[in-house]
């Protein structure tokens, strides 16, 4: 009864879905995007591959910040630090 | 005048399996956490991400290196695959 209110931290991330979303990656990398979707299993235990549109990717070099976009991409799950829901991106 | 209806302007969520069964046959561009990029025909793939490319060009620094016929990736060196959207 006193856990229903509880949410886990996935959970969160599952109410996200169709809003943008900025994800920092364990190394000098950061996407911003529209977060269409991950797998259910083993959700909501371990983050694993996620499914983003419309997304712009950071590159952070010694020579200064590279972006690209890109209209759809499987980000691997393995090098994800760091999800902000409606994040605007490192330039914002 | 209607406005459309909100289904239509929110598009389904997709799944990374929905992903993947859309991008098979397609060209795909495959970046590694290297940063080497690979560009080809994804003819293939499983659940560890690794995959099988056809008429694969090797990108380092965003120049072309090598070509290859058919080419391998072991999936704990991808970053990510990235496709271009299905327009209906």
């Amino acid at each position: 009864m006193s856990t229903t209110n509880q949410l886990l931290p996935l959970e969160l991330i599952d109410k996200c879905i169709g809003s943008k979303i900025w994800v920092i990656m364990k190394s000098e990398k950061e996407f911003t995007g529209i977060l269409r979707g991950f797998d259910d299993y083993p959700f909501p235990i371990k983050l694993q591959d996620m499914v983003l549109e419309d997304v712009i990717e950071y590159e952070n070099t010694p020579e200064g910040r590279k972006t690209t976009k890109l209209e759809q991409i499987l980000l691997n799950g393995n090098n994800i630090t760091m999800l902000i829901p409606g994040g605007e991106g490192p330039e914002s | 005048m209607q406005q459309p209806p909100i289904q239509q302007q929110q598009q389904q969520t997709s799944s990374p399996t929905e992903f993947l069964n859309n991008v098979i046959g397609r060209p795909v561009l495959v970046k590694l956490n290297s940063g080497v990029d690979y560009r080809g025909i994804l003819s293939c793939l499983d659940g560890y991400m690794n995959i099988a490319l056809e008429q694969t060009e090797e990108y380092v620094n965003g120049q072309l290196k090598n070509r290859y016929g058919d080419a391998f990736i072991r999936g704990n060196n991808v970053l990510y695959i990235s496709a271009t959207k299905l327009r209906e």
